[in-house]
């Protein structure tokens, strides 16, 4: 694992993404937890968080929410999730082949993974963001406008992707 | 023509369940706990199988080693109403089996590690 002061200086982790990343690395190294495992509890955070926003009056207007197209307006939710969770540093969302959509994240800019924050050696992804992105988006956008398509996060390089399926 | 591994890892499963009476569903799920294969019964949640399921297996494996009980061989949870098999097929891939109380168990396990083994063959 890179040294620890680096990547909470370089990545600017707060208190929250240090234990969060650690705490789930170290359920990972005791086999507790899998993708599989993480993306049926993303989808139960993703439900808890909706109720956060709703009851800390700060879910987006939906007819204020900009884009002309679902993906911009997808996009512009993940803008709005990122920034109240500041997930991540550097990413983007945009439209790829057969109608489907692509959340492609600078791995090293991730502020959550289990592994390349937390420091979890173990095999395999253990990403909570693909799941927790379908799920909230199509909370607060009322109705379904994203489909998980890839069962996790899918690493190209030192890039992390999801693909979804975005719906009208 | 030759089958896909969707359709051999299918035909698989349906053989072993053919094999041993009272096996009420199998799935072969990857060790991150996805999915890979499965004849699951409707009211079961075919991703909390392969989270469970992987789960399970990477934990017993993991004692096993700490309290020197060798490399894992299977792992049999026994219920009021019946088992759950789960085996390792190779490095990548588990075999999750539910099963009846009335199983003989002998049958089960000898049905399983052939089953593994014609898995590992088309994994």
């Amino acid at each position: 694992m890179a040294d620890i002061k680096q990547v909470v200086l370089e990545r600017n982790l707060n208190p929250y993404h240090s234990f969060f990343s650690s705490f789930f690395a170290g359920l990972a190294e005791l086999g507790m937890i899998n993708q599989g495992s993480i993306n049926i509890v993303s989808k139960r955070a993703a439900e808890y968080l909706y109720s956060y926003l709703e009851a800390k009056e700060i879910l987006p207007d939906l007819g204020a929410v900009p884009g002309d197209t679902p993906t911009e307006v997808a996009k512009n939710l993940i803008l709005y999730i990122n920034k109240i969770l500041s997930l991540v540093g550097e990413y983007d969302f945009k439209d790829a082949e057969d109608g489907m959509a692509v959340l492609m994240i600078a791995g090293n800019t991730c502020r959550i993974c289990p592994k390349g924050v937390g420091g979890a050696e173990v095999k395999g992804t253990l990403c909570p963001i693909p799941t927790l992105i379908e799920n909230l988006v199509n909370r607060i956008a009322q109705k379904d406008l994203l489909e998980l398509v890839t069962s996790g996060i899918e690493k190209e390089g030192s890039t992390c992707k999801a693909y979804f399926k975005v719906l009208n | 023509m030759a089958q896909t591994i969707a359709a051999q890892l299918d035909k698989t499963l349906n053989d072993f369940e053919r094999n041993v009476p009272h096996v009420q569903a199998t799935a072969v799920v990857s060790t991150d706990g996805l999915v890979i294969a499965s004849r699951l019964p409707s009211d079961v949640e075919e991703d909390r199988i392969g989270a469970m399921g992987a789960a399970i297996l990477s934990i017993s494996t993991r004692s096993g080693r700490e309290l020197e009980r060798g490399e894992m061989v299977r792992v049999l949870i026994e219920g009021t109403e019946g088992y759950i098999l789960i085996r390792s097929v190779g490095e990548y891939a588990i075999l999750v089996a539910l099963v009846e109380k009335e199983v003989r168990l002998g049958l089960l396990f000898y049905e399983a590690k052939k089953c593994i083994q014609l898995l590992r063959e088309i994994l």
